[in-house]
């Protein structure tokens, strides 16, 4: 790739493309040379955009938009899911089974659990390793990070048999309920709280609270007025993973779930090696369309910087 | 003062490692236990689940093929991605904010309800089978359920969001005046890409490489709804034995190699990564 010589005068315009590259400089002929080859790598980016984004939104629109299919026949399978729909109807929604709506709200309230509880575990944890002096450092860092090494699958096993273990010791037996799942997903969940408070806090400068201590704050008052406003953002991006790792988690929950306590994924995991039909993609939609309003609000509170910042250093 | 930060962490900390070392414990010391029937187990432990894993071809062919669709998923998910991400973190536009979103959204959305999806997208009536017959790409319909590039594409699926997130921030932390001073000095946007850019985004690539294919290697979601019970992962494999034949002692060796091989696997590279990044210092 030796066109280096193209411009004779290389300017820094290709490289930041957003800015309207000036004439003036280079000769007529060659400027036009350079706009052409901006020109062309433009085209090649927005068609790989196009291509990547239509391919990973497809899935998704296929769901929301089989949704609103009219069945072909009295007898839906999956396979029978028109896209694009023929004839727009609602019924599929009004056909949710109770089992799938019911599941939706529980993964809900267990996901605002789990998110609470990861944030108790974790603002402390995180604030702890980095403003801490310790020996052994390395270690409790790495036993409040292991959980992110862990497989799933392994997770969902071994807090089965934890249960059982426990359970055969005391007599309280939790696999099956509403706890085990929330034991279960706070041990997953913690450490995405401790990865994004803690990327706030090293940032954060330390001078700010001094200066809140030095003008007489008591320490409780210098946490709630001065810090935690300061690592909220981190606290609530950490809050929203946290969320989000509960309520798209199938492999730990099909273990721990039971019929009484199900969470929405594995409902629809279930109906879908069962008993599939359209109005599964209709409870999918609906499921869809809450993250659509997440997306949305934590775009609005924190922006998508706040959202993307690294969490694994 | 600066005692009291420590304190902090005491009880956190012991929550943490409570879970972390009570779950890990139990699973491991089952699985020296051999399964008996009904649910039993053998009253003295022994290493027989082990050397049947080691011994049995068809429980290293099951590892294998988890790590080779791991690897593909991680690779596929880092190479597509990449550009992405670059494109994203440095041509700001006002579509960014949007694409963002779409990003973000991928990664919130439960993977049964992406494979839904798939299914529909990819089956013999779908719009991916009737664009090939239609241009003549290939004659007869083709299926990728229950076949290990269904597996793949699944597992992509699920990661790619998050992937391109990680490799988003990663690009985010090179600043652009690097780029532009490589510009100044009279080096192509390839050329900046590939001797700038790529090189200081590598460590921040492997980390999403090996996150990528660490969530691959547990999935087990794709692989039970996509695989069709014809592409049989270690995952699914340790769901069934657990599950299906209530075989405590086997699942749980069977989890203790995939646990191994998933941390083994991250150490080796990460002190790869030391080591290559230290030789790169030394030289520069």
């Amino acid at each position: 790739m030796n066109n280096a010589g193209i411009a004779p005068h290389p300017s820094p315009l290709p490289a930041s493309g957003e800015r309207e590259p000036s004439v003036s400089e280079a000769g007529e002929g060659s400027s036009v040379r350079v706009l052409r080859r901006i020109r062309w790598r433009t085209l090649v980016t927005v068609a790989y955009f196009i291509v990547i984004f239509t391919v990973l939104l497809a899935p998704l629109v296929v769901v929301i938009g089989g949704s609103f299919s009219a069945p072909p026949n009295e007898r839906v399978v999956m396979s029978y899911v028109e896209f694009p729909p023929k004839r727009l109807t609602l019924e599929w929604y009004a056909r949710i089974p109770h089992a799938q709506l019911r599941a939706l709200g529980f993964s809900f309230v267990l996901g605002l659990g789990v998110s609470f509880a990861a944030c108790l575990l974790g603002v402390p944890t995180a604030l702890g390793l980095v403003r801490g002096r310790f020996r052994g450092k390395p270690i409790a860092s790495a036993i409040v990070r292991a959980p992110l090494q862990i497989p799933h699958v392994v997770s969902g096993i071994a807090f089965l048999q934890l249960f059982y273990a426990v359970g055969d010791l005391g007599g309280a037996y939790v696999q099956g309920t509403t706890a085990g799942l929330f034991i279960g997903h706070v041990f997953m969940a913690t450490p995405f709280v401790v990865g994004s408070v803690m990327a706030v806090l090293q940032r954060m400068n330390p001078r700010l609270e001094e200066a809140a201590c030095v003008l007489g704050a008591s320490p409780w008052r210098t946490f709630r007025r001065v810090t935690l406003p300061l690592i909220a953002p981190g606290v609530f991006t950490g809050a929203l993973y946290a969320f989000i790792v509960s309520f798209v988690d199938v492999p730990v929950a099909l273990f721990l779930a039971s019929p009484d306590a199900t969470t929405f994924p594995v409902e629809l995991f279930n109906s879908m090696e069962q008993d599939f039909n359209p109005s599964s993609l209709a409870s999918a939609s609906l499921a869809a369309g809450f993250a659509i309003v997440l997306v949305f609000v934590a775009q609005r509170v924190v922006g998508l910087d706040g959202l993307l910042k690294p969490k694994t250093q | 003062m600066k005692t009291r930060w420590g304190m902090l962490l005491i009880v956190p900390l012991v929550v943490s490692a409570a879970l972390l070392f009570g779950s890990q414990f139990v699973f491991l010391k089952q699985s020296f236990f051999v399964d008996l029937p009904f649910g039993r187990k053998a009253a003295s432990w022994s290493l027989a689940n082990y050397t049947r894993i080691l011994t049995d071809p068809y429980y290293l062919r099951t590892l294998w093929l988890t790590t080779y669709i791991s690897l593909a998923v991680a690779a596929a998910c880092v190479g597509f991605g990449f550009p992405i991400a670059k494109v994203l973190a440095r041509r700001p536009s006002r579509w960014t904010t949007f694409l963002l979103c779409a990003i973000v959204l991928t990664s919130f959305i439960t993977t049964v309800i992406q494979i839904f999806g798939i299914v529909i997208v990819f089956r013999a009536d779908g719009p991916i089978n009737r664009a090939l017959l239609a241009l003549g790409i290939v004659d007869r319909p083709f299926t990728i359920i229950g076949t290990p590039l269904g597996v793949i594409v699944g597992l992509v699926y699920a990661s790619f969001g998050f992937g391109v997130m990680l490799m988003y921030a990663i690009v985010r932390t090179i600043p652009v005046t690097l780029d532009e001073a490589a510009a100044i000095h009279g080096a192509t946007p390839l050329r900046t890409l590939w001797r700038v850019v790529l090189p200081l985004c590598l460590p921040g690539l492997i980390v999403a490489f090996l996150t990528i294919f660490n969530t691959s290697m547990g999935a087990f979601t794709s692989a039970a709804l996509l695989g069709g019970g014809r592409v049989i992962t270690l995952p699914v494999l340790i769901q069934r034995t657990m599950l299906l034949d209530v075989k405590y002692g086997m699942a749980g060796a069977l989890a203790a190699l995939l646990l191994l091989f998933v941390v083994l696997m991250n150490f080796v590279s990460i002190a790869i990564l030391r080591r290559f990044r230290s030789v790169r210092l030394a030289t520069v």
